[in-house]
């Protein structure tokens, strides 16, 4: 009977004393990890709409909506951070857009697992600056081995063709979204 | 009476012949996982070691008063308040670090490397020892991430803790970055030094051989002349 | 169909030993013949889908509304210790042979870091109830496979000439290795 008391005593205060020190600490780092997260969205914001001066969370939506304003507090368009299925993993990303909803501004991807060396060329230039000034009307398409002809049309990345694919699937699926709720009049 | 280890000794044991990962084989999770630079294996390899010798040392100084049905249960606890510990600080402090290492940090937990030094050496000796034996294991940790960390930055970025060490010619190995090239390289790795070691050992033991025979041809030759 | 996809995912493209590390000490320790490599996937497999339904009970029901997030590593990992220590008690009492056959391994499941993933990841992806039912099969089933195949193919190493030096952990990283390149081939398999 006596070492099961100790056996409980014992377990019980390393118990409470690993709670409390635990949740002392938390009260210090909550804050600190929220503002980090906070600094990767509006880093992310501002890399996808550079005309950008100021930014405020829209909340008439379900998901997650910035409305983008720039000096003089006018609505430049929105920043809406998007994800989907890639060809390793999920990828998420910011897609910047301008008010009427029928041009990409640009894209920031800020997560990805892609095949390094190939995959991974969605986050770089050339294939990332084909979405700067895009046309989404009436969505953004592909083209596989030849330049692009229209102005909403991208050139998917060889050997990379299905991590490219996505990246469009994935704008195109945010902004059909955007747009729906835009229609019941539901983001202004 | 138990034979009495130096203290510098207690320290080095880790660093070769009880190395966590080459000899005892522990550890692999996170040897094979992040190592895909140097900096990220060295980040972890920091991480792991401060769970190891705070643990350490806790459990140490309790070591006289936990009833021994709960140690076990109570070593996981304290270890897996170290790890949020260290999980939060860095989460708070090094949000980009915390990104690349992701999930393997709260993994710390069931490194077995860990909870094996407790049961091995932290609950058999005092605090000071234990505190010395958890830095070597930790220094030894810190090594083997180290050293494949580097390897495969080396191959597969062309860089070094960042600095590019590769001439723009090299085409890098992406097999080096991926969960493949992290088993061959590291399979390799430990074959040749495990090659390395069986070659010393081999001399070693010639050496003790020849001298023997000398000895012994040396006092046959003085008997036949006596 | 979507929960198809989340056990495939689980079980093959994103093969919990060969793309996340997880689980690569009893992979390394305990893949020497297929006769403990089995049973020791199927033990862990039903330690995983336990720990997927009680961490997620536990998380949502208690860590998240009592706003205690932080005592997700400690509470967790208790989960696991406590749900290893049952089924072993479980296991002796339903099977005696078996009991037996598994040993000092049912005990050794408890620091498989892939039962710990698996629990973190489902908090990290924020799956339902029943996607972290799938999830925990999946995984449980790509584990046991890649243990068995690693078990198939040492065995049949036992007959080959390999260097004293490479003997033991350093020819199974390298046939890990080789799998885990098989096993790329998968990837892409599960895209829109």
């Amino acid at each position: 009977m006596k070492t099961m008391i100790a056996m409980l005593v014992t377990l019980s205060i390393i118990g409470v004393i690993s709670g409390g020190g635990l949740a002392m600490l938390s009260s210090w780092a909550d804050p600190l990890i929220a503002a980090n997260k906070k600094a990767d969205t509006e880093r992310a914001i501002f890399q996808v709409q550079p005309e950008a001066k100021n930014y405020e969370k829209v909340d008439a939506v379900s998901y997650e909506l910035y409305r983008v304003l720039d000096a003089g507090s006018n609505e430049v368009g929105y920043a809406l951070p998007w994800e989907g299925n890639g060809f390793q993993g999920k990828i998420r990303m910011m897609i910047g857009v301008t008010s009427d909803l029928m041009t990409i501004t640009s894209i920031e991807i800020l997560e990805q697992v892609e095949t390094p060396g190939l995959g991974t060329k969605i986050t770089e230039d050339p294939f990332r600056g084909q979405f700067s000034g895009l046309k989404a009307d009436p969505q953004v398409d592909w083209v596989k081995g030849v330049p692009p002809t229209k102005s909403n049309e991208v050139q998917t990345i060889t050997g990379a063709t299905i991590s490219a694919k996505a990246i469009v699937a994935i704008v195109n699926d945010g902004l059909t979204n955007l747009r729906n709720d835009m229609k019941e009049g539901g983001v202004k | 009476m138990k034979k009495q280890v130096s203290l510098a000794t207690e320290y080095t044991k880790g660093l070769w012949d009880q190395n966590p990962v080459f000899k005892q084989v522990l550890g692999m999770c996170p040897m094979l996982a992040v190592t895909v630079s140097a900096m990220n294996g060295i980040a972890m390899a920091l991480a792991t070691t401060f769970v190891l010798t705070f643990s350490s040392l806790i459990i140490s100084l309790i070591r006289k008063i936990i009833p021994t049905q709960v140690r076990i249960a109570s070593y996981i606890v304290i270890i897996a308040t170290f790890v949020t510990i260290v999980d939060l600080v860095m989460r708070a402090q090094f949000p980009e670090l915390s990104k690349a290492l992701g999930p393997y940090i709260p993994l710390i937990v069931v490194n077995c490397l860990i909870l094996g030094r407790q049961e091995a050496f932290s609950s058999k000796n005092s605090p000071f020892r234990a505190v010395i034996d958890a830095l070597g294991m930790g220094t030894g940790f810190l090594i083997a991430l180290a050293s494949l960390g580097g390897i495969r930055e080396i191959f597969g970025s062309r860089t070094l803790l960042g600095i590019q060490v590769m001439p723009d010619a090299f085409e890098p190995w992406l097999i080096m970055i991926l969960p493949a090239g992290a088993f061959l390289t590291l399979g390799l790795m430990m074959g040749f030094l495990n090659y390395m070691a069986l070659r010393k050992k081999s001399r070693e033991e010639e050496e003790i051989l020849s001298r023997h025979l000398q000895q012994s041809t040396m006092s046959i030759a003085k008997g036949q002349e006596a | 169909m979507e929960l198809i996809l989340i056990f495939i995912s689980a079980a093959i493209v994103n093969n919990f030993v060969l793309a996340y590390f997880l689980g690569i000490c009893p992979f390394i320790g305990v893949s020497n013949k297929l006769s403990s490599a089995f049973p020791m996937g199927l033990a862990t497999t039903f330690v995983m889908v336990l720990t997927a339904i009680v961490t997620w009970l536990i998380y949502h029901m208690i860590l998240v509304p009592y706003h205690v997030e932080y005592l997700e590593y400690v509470s967790f990992i208790l989960v696991v210790a406590s749900l290893v220590q049952f089924v072993e008690m479980f296991i002796k009492k339903v099977s005696q042979p078996l009991y037996r056959a598994l040993g000092i391994f049912l005990p050794l499941i408890t620091t498989n870091c892939a039962i710990l993933g698996l629990a973190l990841f489902i908090v990290l992806k924020d799956y339902t109830f029943i996607q972290s039912l799938f999830y925990g099969v999946g995984a449980g089933v790509g584990f046991t496979l890649a243990i068995s195949i690693m078990a198939g193919i040492r065995e049949e190493l036992e007959l080959a000439n390999v260097p004293k030096s490479f003997q033991g952990a350093p020819i199974t990283l390298i046939v890990a290795g080789l799998l885990a390149l098989a096993f790329m081939g998968f990837a892409g398999m599960i895209t829109v």
